[in-house]
Parts: C-alpha cells; structure tokens; sequence
C-alpha cells in the first residue's frame, strides 16, 4: 500500500514536471529558434536547424551598419521614453490629487477615468489624423509624420487605469508625514514633490515600464501618423522591411527580432514581480 | 514667496500673450473649433492659477488636458465625422470647393491666340511681345499687358519675326527655356478670362468655365450650358455627371444604414462582426483555459522549480507583441516557413497557413493563445492563492472528488475574481488590431474588389475604409463603424459589469 501510493507520488510528480516543461517547449521555441536564426549567415528561412552550422554575426553587422533599424530602434525608445515620464508625471500629480484633496466631482471622475477607457485611442483614429493634420498647418513641428506629435497622441492615455493602480498606492502612504511637513510650512506640492514621490519611487517605474512597453509595441497610431522610412518606429519599420520578403531578410530580421525584443525583456525580468502585479491588477498587456 | 507669486504672473502673463496671438491667428482663418478651444483652455488656466477653490484640479489639470486633446475630443470628433461624406473628393467645406471650380478655365472655340516673342539678355528677361489677329500688346516679366505703343519693335532681316524690342535682342529657344517656368505660370487677364501660355510659341484666351450663382446655389457651365446642382455635397447635373472637388456635407444615418442595407458594406460588415466575436470568444476561451490549466498545475507547493517555470513560461508575455507576431508570421509562410518545411520533410504536404480563410482563422488564434495564455495564467495563479484551503478539505470531507472540487469550488469562485478581467481581455481582443494587422493584414482575400479580407475584425476593417481604400479614403463610413465598435464594446462590457457587480467593488474602493 504505501509502496503504491510512492509509486503514485513520483509518477504523478514526473508527469507534472514532464507537462510543464512540454508548455514551457511551446512558449520558448519561436524565441529559440530565431535567436538561432540570428546568428545563421544563410539569411533564409529554409534551413530548419536550431543551432547553425557555422554561427556568425553576419545578420548582426548587415542590421546595424546597413539597414535603417538602428534609427527606428531609437525612435521607438526616444518616443515610448519621452511619452511614458511625462505619462507618470501627469498621471501621478493627478493620482495625488485624488487620493489627498477631497473636492465635488472627485467619484464622478474616477469613475470617469475608467469609463473613457472603454473608447480606445484607436477607435478615434480618424479624428486623430485630421486633428494633427490641422494643428500640423499651425506648428508643424505638432503635426503628421513628427515624433512630438506622435508623443502629444500618446500623452492622451496618461490618465486611466494607471491613475487608479497610483491612487491605490498613494492611499497606502500615511498621511502624518506631509502634515508634519505642511505643519512646517511646506505647500501641499511641495510635500506631494519631496515626500510623497521618493516614497511612491517603486509605483513611479512600474507604470513607467508598463507605460513603456505598452508604448514600445503601438502600431496603428503610429503607421498612420509617422510616413518616411527616417520617421518610423520600430513596430511600423519593422512589418515594412519584412512585409513580404521572409525568403530573403529572414536572417537579418531574426536579427533586429532579438535586440528589439531584449530592449523590454531585460526591463520585464529586471521587474518582474511588481510589472504583473501591475499589469494583473485589471490592466492588459497591449 | 512675493518672487515667487511674481515669478507666477509672469509666466501666466507670457502665456495669456500667446493665447491671444493664437486667437487671432485663428479667428482670422476663420478655425472656429481650435478659436474656441484656445480661448477656453486659456480662461480655464487663468481660473486655475488665481483662484484658491480650483487649488485639487490644478493637479488634475495637465492631465486632463490631454485626455481631453487626443481621448475625448477625437471621440466626439469621430462620432461627428460619422454623420458626414468625410472622404476622398468631399474633404473641403462648400465655400472652399466652388472657390477651386471657379478657378477652372476652358479655351474657347474658335480660340483667340497670341504668337508670342520673348526679348532680354540671357538670363534676364526685358518683355514679351504678343500678336494676336488684331491687335499686338507688349507684355511684362511680371504679368503687366499694356500696348506696344511708345516700344521700337524691329525686324532686321523682314522675315515677318522680330529681331528686336527696344534695343534688347529676341531670345534664342534655349534662353527662352530658362525662362519657361515663371512663363507658365503667368495669367495675364485680358476680357473675361486670362490669357496663358498654351505652347511655346503661342499665348492663349481662357476663361473661367463654371459661374456661381449665389442665390440659386447653382453652378453654369459655360462651355456647354449644362446646370449643376448640389446633391449631397457636390454638384451634379440632371445628366448625372459631378464635379469634383465635392465638400464635406451631413448626410445624416446614411453611413450607419450603408452598414445595414448597402450590398457593398451589409455582407462585409455581417461577416466580419462575426468573425470578430468568433476570433475574441475563441482567444478568451482558449487562452484561459490553457492558463487555467497551467495556473493548476504551478499551484502546487511541491512543484520544485514552479517559480523557474513560471519565469519561462511568461516569455510570450514579455516579447513585444509585434516582433513575436511577425515571427509567426515567418514559421506560418507558405513557401519558406518553418511548419510547411517539416511538414514537408516528414508528411510530403503543405498548409496554406495564411492564404486560406480557414488555416488563417486557425493560425491567427492560434498565435494569439500563445501571446495571451501567460497573462491569463498570472491572473489565475493570483486567483487561485486566493481560494482559502479550508473550502477544499470541507469539500473533501463532504466526499466530493478532484473533478467536483474544481468544477464546484474553484472555478465558480475563480469566475467571481476573475471576470472583469476576462471582460477586459474580451474587449482588447476584440480591438487587438495589431495582431492582425502584422500576421494576415486581414488576408486572403475573399471576393475580388471586397477590401474585407477573411481574418480581418471591424477595426482593420474600419482602417482600411480609412486609410487604405481602392476607392480612396472613407473617412466617414471608417468613423460609423468606429462608433458601431464602441457600441458593441460598450454594451457587451456594460452587461457583464453589470451582472458581476464590478462596479460596486470599485465605488467600495474609493
């Protein structure tokens, strides 16, 4: 009897490991393989090893010194980067006031902030267009196919969701520190300036990552808006140079795949416990 | 404190001053919306900064504003442009259009004609003189006609062409080529019309072919007498044929009744509103069983490396969407892809993965289960750590088995936490239009001359009626079909949070 149930103790415990490591298989091998891919001089998708027979960095000098990726890579970080701290900028001096000051309205536009959530930025597209196409008659340097104006876009997501996730932080923070510092003359921002931000630092680079990546990966606003291969970000560049050439640039795009994508996994696994329970907590991976 | 209260005005002031600038720029093209945005935004900064009771919105202010700008602004600016004929050929107002038809010109038959000769240095032209069947005129460089009395026209060796203008020689064919382009684009006017370089040696009578009659609201042609009218912004004759430009005009319902009843739209529209409910409800359903499904197996303590596991098995998660799409997208290809190649090699056949509609469907969920299992797994881990053990030893004790546990413990109390989450994942998928965008483009096609491809969901089919149209640009049917999408999310979303009481929970957690 016990015999058995030991029997039925390391199967069981073998075909759990077995099971996890068979899921594990399915969500790593498209990342091994190009990682793979990446270093084949071959440059073609026709060769179905994992590990090339003869490794190089061939793929990796022709995308660096002869392709447009390098710009497109700094695009979309100079972009995704300028937008999300003016994002947590903005988003966390509205949390504050919304956590500190009780004022009429305050429910109604909490409520509010998740209400408008539910129309999308990119239902908008349209409009968005136009809107830029105008301002872009009065300052072009606002208007289409410019990275300020792709960013002042972007600018409209900073109140949402996030505002919440802070609030739910700054809530938690107790308040007899900034009343003995206003109790010593400091003006409510400076206590939201010099207390409450130092200690709310952890929240400040969840919501920028996650404002990051969220950013990092944006395709439809930014194909509509940015034209010219000079303007593009590494989302919209990157569907163009492979659009329909796999048999030819495969190499070379395995290449680009492994950089753009280690640029946000190195931040994900850096933070990868608070970025969940960020990302978790109601908000989708966009 | 008064520095800074200085310091305060002026930055206040320098920024009333430019308002104002803006103002007037706009008030002076007549932009009435950016006009009362400006002034608005600036009276409300104003209020904000002088006076004590705004002091919370201040904070709330800058926020606002952008939300405001690219959130909500856009919002009623599409739902309007969904009333309209915003598209290619009516994206001009009224005023704006007859002002570009009036500018059109016809050559009258007979045409009246003028032989022309250029005379001035090289480089530097002095003036042109033309002769027509009557009369001759000197012209100027810059577009002045005037007689050619008080000039001294020469011809040296009297073969009918003019050698010299006052003293300045006539210009070689090449000299006069330097010049061609200020030419062209002279228009001398001369009796009703203007008078334009037609060829290289000729200058011709035009005039204005359409005239406006105000009262009427009617255009004249007068080339061929023919009347037109405006019928839904733009002006058509009893004979059918329009002018372009056209204008942008209300046109009530009619792009939300196209949607409906129009055989160009109603099948595209039916058939890809059911494709994406079936596209969304398939990822949710399928994704979350699998994370579930993982969720339960990483749930348990014994499970030694589960926190290693759980780092490798969120690595879909963490790739950005748009470089694991495009590398499915590669594995998918018909040709070259890595599945047709061992599928080749081992079976000796092939799978249109993303050429047929239904192997497109398969992959294009497929892909995105890989994408969206992690976070449903997170999610249920979160969940599951929640369920209190205690529950699962009563169920024991009252004899139910590990299928009764899950189906009558875990999953009902899973669904209470977990459903407005999968609302929210519904809604996502539902608009996720990057996925596919970069994997299918909403390919293969389905009929000749229909945009709707077989994989495409409303919202790229909404971008292609917008930006990617082989009628042009349909600016207006794209923004009703915006707000179709924004009705279905919204009630879908509504119904669910109202049965889950979701609300509830947060009005508790402010």
């Amino acid at each position: 009897m016990a015999c058995r149930r030991k029997v039925g103790f390391w199967t069981r415990r073998f075909v759990r490991n077995l099971l996890a490591w068979v899921a594990i298989a399915f969500a790593l091998f498209p990342a091994v393989f190009v990682l793979g891919t990446s270093f084949n001089p071959a440059n073609n998708l026709s060769t179905t090893r994992v590990i090339p027979r003869n490794p190089s960095l061939a793929n990796y000098f022709e995308l660096l010194f002869r392709q447009p990726f390098p710009t497109w890579l700094w695009n979309s970080v100079k972009v995704a980067g300028i937008s999300s701290f003016l994002s947590v900028s903005l988003c966390a001096l509205g949390a504050y006031a919304f956590s500190r000051f009780r004022f009429s309205g305050r429910r109604v536009g909490l409520l509010t902030l998740l209400l408008v959530q539910m129309f999308p930025q990119a239902l908008g597209m349209v409009a968005i267009f136009l809107l830029l196409k105008r301002i872009g008659t009065y300052m072009p340097w606002l208007g289409l196919n410019t990275h300020p104006g792709l960013i002042l876009v972007y600018l409209g997501g900073a109140l949402g969701f996030n505002t919440w996730l802070m609030k739910g932080y700054f809530d938690t923070i107790p308040r007899s520190l900034e009343e003995s510092a206003m109790v010593d003359g400091a003006t409510p921002f400076q206590a939201f300036r010099w207390i409450i931000l130092p200690l709310a630092r952890p929240i400040l680079a969840v919501i920028f990552v996650i404002q990051f990546i969220t950013l990092y990966s944006e395709y439809l606003l930014a194909s509509i808006l940015l034209k010219g291969e000079k303007m593009y970000t590494l989302a919209v560049g990157m569907r163009i140079f492979i659009g329909e050439h796999y048999r030819d640039r495969w190499g070379i795009f395995a290449a680009g795949a492994v950089i753009g994508a280690l640029v946000v996994l190195v931040i994900f696994y850096a933070l990868q416990s608070q970025i969940i329970s960020g990302l978790t907590g109601g908000a989708v991976k966009e | 404190m008064v520095v800074r209260v200085l310091l305060k005005v002026a930055l206040l002031g320098l920024f009333d001053a430019l308002a104002v600038y803006w103002c007037v720029l706009f008030l002076w093209d007549g932009n009435w919306t950016f006009l009362a945005v400006t002034a608005g935004g600036t009276l409300l900064l104003n209020w904000l900064v002088l006076s004590s009771r705004s002091y919370p919105l201040r904070y709330l202010f800058p926020g606002l504003f952008f939300l405001s700008l690219m959130v909500v602004y856009p919002a009623g600016y599409t739902f309007y442009i969904s009333f309209t004929n915003y598209s290619t050929g009516h994206i001009l107002s009224k005023d704006e259009a007859i002002g570009l038809i009036l500018q059109r010109t016809y050559s009258p038959t007979p045409s009246v004609s003028f032989q022309f000769w250029a005379f001035g240095e090289e480089g530097k032209l002095y003036g042109l003189v033309l002769r027509g069947e009557e009369d001759t005129y000197f012209l100027l460089p810059d577009g002045q006609l005037s007689s050619l009395k008080g000039h001294e026209l020469t011809d040296h060796d009297g073969d009918g062409v003019p050698d010299e203008l006052d003293g300045h020689p006539r210009l070689t064919r090449r000299e006069l080529f330097q010049n061609i382009e200020r030419l062209q684009t002279l228009r001398v006017p001369y009796g009703e019309g203007w008078l334009r370089m037609a060829t290289l040696t000729e200058f011709r009578l035009y005039l204005p072919q359409y005239r406006y009659n105000p009262g009427k609201d009617i255009l004249v042609d007068r080339k061929t007498g023919k009347i037109y009218r405006p019928v839904e912004g733009k002006f058509v004759a009893d004979d059918g044929a329009g002018i372009d430009p056209g204008w942008v005009t209300f046109v009530g319902l009619r792009n939300y009744i196209r949607f409906f009843f129009d055989p160009r739209y109603h099948k595209a529209f039916g058939r890809v509103f059911l494709w994406t409910v079936e596209f969304a409800v398939l990822t949710v359903g399928l994704s979350f069983a699998l994370g579930l499904a993982l969720a339960i197996l990483l749930n348990d303590r014994k499970l030694r490396l589960r926190k290693l596991y759980r780092s490798l098995l969120i690595v879909p998660y963490a790739i950005p969407a748009f470089i694991s799409i495009l590398i499915w997208r590669g594995f998918f290809n018909t040709h070259v892809g890595l599945f047709n190649q061992a599928l080749q090699n081992w079976l000796g056949t092939k799978v249109p993965w993303l050429t047929d509609p239904f192997w497109a469907r398969f992959s294009v969920v497929f892909t995105n289960v890989w994408l969206t299992y992690p976070y449903m797994m997170l999610i249920s881990l979160g969940a599951l750590q929640s369920i209190p053990g205690e529950l699962y030893e009563a169920a024991a004790i009252d004899g139910a088995g590990p299928w009764q546990r899950f189906t009558r413990v875990t999953l009902p109390l899973l669904m209470i936490s977990l459903a407005p989450m999968l609302i929210g994942s519904f809604a996502y998928t539902f608009n996720n239009f990057t996925l596919i965008w970069l994997l299918t483009g909403g390919d293969p096609v389905v009929a000749i001359g229909e945009r709707a491809g077989a994989t495409d969901i409303l919202l790229s089919y909404a971008y292609k009626l917008a930006f990617q149209g082989a009628r042009g640009n349909e600016m207006g049917m794209a923004s009703a079909l915006a707000v179709n999408i924004f009705l279905i999310v919204a009630l879908v979303s509504g119904i669910s949070f109202a049965r889950t009481r979701m609300l509830e929970e947060v009005s508790r957690g402010m």
